[in-house]
C-alpha cells in the first residue's frame, strides 16, 4: 500500500489498458502512481505536484513522446523511462540521446518495468546523495569544483561552466558520468568500469547506454563527435578524459 | 469428454486477477469493432488497435494477444485485407477459449 512519503511515478499513456496494469503494479509495490494521457497533462500535474519519475509513452495524441522527452530533459532532471511499443533499435537509441534514463520496449512484462523502475531511482538518487550530504551537514568534502580544460563542474550545484563562464545544464546521469571521468583523468575507463562507477551495475544497462551516454556528454562539453579533444575512444577499450584536472576545497 | 469445446490454458499472475477481466472485455469489443473497420477498409483505426494490442497483451500475461496485434498491425500498415479478416476471427476464437488460471 503506497504511503504520503512513497515515490511518485507519473505515467504518461494515452491507452488506458496500459495504465490500468502499470498503476495497479506499482501501488501494489507500494508506489503512489498518477495518470496523464498527453503532453498537456504532463505538464499540468508537474506544474501542480512533486514527481520523482516519469514513465513515458512515445505515440501520444497530442505531441511525440520524444520531443516531451528532450523539453524534459532541457528543464529538469527527473529520471524518465520511456515505454514504448516502437521498439527499434533506432528508436531506442534516439530516446536514450533525448535524455531518457532508460527504455523499455512494449509489450513488456510490469515485473520488468518495476525493476527497471527501483534501478534509475537508485541510480539517480545515489548520484544525488552527495550533494544532499552537502548540504546538510556542509560536509566540505563535497563542498568542490573541478576544473579541467578552462571548464568547471560545481558539485554542491551540480553546475557545468563553459571557460566562458556560460552555465551548461548537465542530467543526472550525465553529472554522474563527468564527475567519474574527472576523478579517474587521463586513465582508459572501460565501459564495464564506466557502468559499475555510476552505479548503474544492477540495472539492466548495457553498453551501448554508455556510449549513448558519452555521446550526450560530449555534446555538453561541445566536443566535435568526430573528433574529441576532452572525452576521447580508446577503440576495443573504452574512454578517456584527456585533461589536467583540480580539485579546488574552497571554490567560493 | 468428446464435444467440449477446446480451452486455452493460460497462467496468469493473482496479481492481475482483478483488472483481467475488463481487459478482456476490451479485447471482445475489439473484436467487434476490428469487424466493423475491415467492412470500411479503414486500414489506420486497425492499425491503431493492433498497435495497442501488441502493447498491452504479453503484460497482462496473454502473450497471444500481443502476437496477433503484431500481426494486426503489420498487415493494416500492408492494408492487406485477406490477412486481416482470419486475425481477427483468431482473436475472436482465442478469446472465447482462453482458460485462465490464477497463480
Amino acid at each position: 500500500m503506497a504511503t504520503a512519503s512513497a515515490d511518485h511515478i507519473l505515467i504518461v499513456d494515452d491507452d488506458p489498458d496500459i495504465c490500468t496494469l502499470v498503476s495497479r503494479f506499482f501501488e501494489k509495490n507500494g508506489f503512489r502512481v498518477s495518470v496523464v494521457p498527453d503532453g498537456k497533462g504532463l505538464w499540468n500535474m508537474l506544474d501542480q505536484a512533486s514527481v520523482d519519475l516519469i514513465v513515458l509513452d512515445l505515440m501520444l495524441p497530442d505531441e511525440d513522446g520524444l520531443v516531451l522527452c528532450r523539453n524534459l530533459r532541457a528543464t529538469s532532471d527527473l529520471p524518465v523511462i520511456i515505454l514504448s511499443a516502437r521498439g527499434e533499435d533506432v528508436d531506442r537509441i534516439i530516446g536514450l540521446e533525448m535524455g531518457a534514463d532508460d527504455y523499455l520496449p512494449k509489450p513488456f512484462h510490469p515485473r520488468e518495468l518495476l525493476a527497471r523502475v527501483r534501478s534509475v531511482l537508485r541510480r539517480t538518487r545515489s548520484t544525488m546523495q552527495p550533494e544532499k550530504t552537502a548540504r546538510t551537514h556542509n560536509s566540505n568534502e563535497e563542498n568542490i569544483a573541478y576544473h579541467f580544460a578552462g571548464w568547471r563542474l560545481d558539485v554542491p550545484t551540480r553546475q557545468l561552466y563553459t571557460p566562458q563562464e556560460e552555465k551548461v545544464f548537465l542530467s543526472g546521469s550525465e553529472f554522474a558520468l563527468l564527475r567519474i571521468f574527472l576523478n579517474y583523468p587521463n586513465q582508459v575507463l572501460t565501459r564495464e568500469q564506466l557502468l559499475e562507477y555510476s552505479a548503474s551495475k544492477e540495472s539492466e544497462t548495457y553498453d551501448r547506454t554508455i556510449d549513448m551516454q558519452v555521446s550526450r556528454l560530449r555534446r555538453r562539453l561541445r566536443e566535435d563527435s568526430r573528433t574529441p579533444e576532452l572525452i576521447k575512444t580508446v577503440r576495443g577499450l573504452g574512454y578517456v578524459l584527456s585533461a589536467r584536472v583540480e580539485k579546488v576545497g574552497d571554490h567560493t | 469428454m468428446a464435444g467440449e469445446p477446446h480451452k486455452v490454458q493460460v497462467q496468469i499472475d493473482r496479481d492481475l486477477e482483478e483488472i483481467i477481466p475488463s481487459y478482456l472485455d476490451n479485447r471482445r469489443k475489439d473484436v467487434l469493432q476490428l469487424t466493423d473497420l475491415l467492412t470500411k477498409n479503414d486500414f489506420a483505426a486497425m492499425k491503431v488497435l493492433g498497435h495497442r494490442m501488441k502493447g498491452t497483451g504479453a503484460g497482462y500475461g496473454l502473450d497471444a494477444i500481443s502476437q496477433i496485434g503484431i500481426a494486426l498491425e503489420q498487415a493494416a500498415i500492408s492494408q492487406d485485407s485477406a490477412a486481416l479478416a482470419p486475425l481477427i476471427q483468431e482473436l475472436a476464437l482465442y478469446l472465447e477459449q482462453l482458460d485462465i488460471v490464477y497463480l
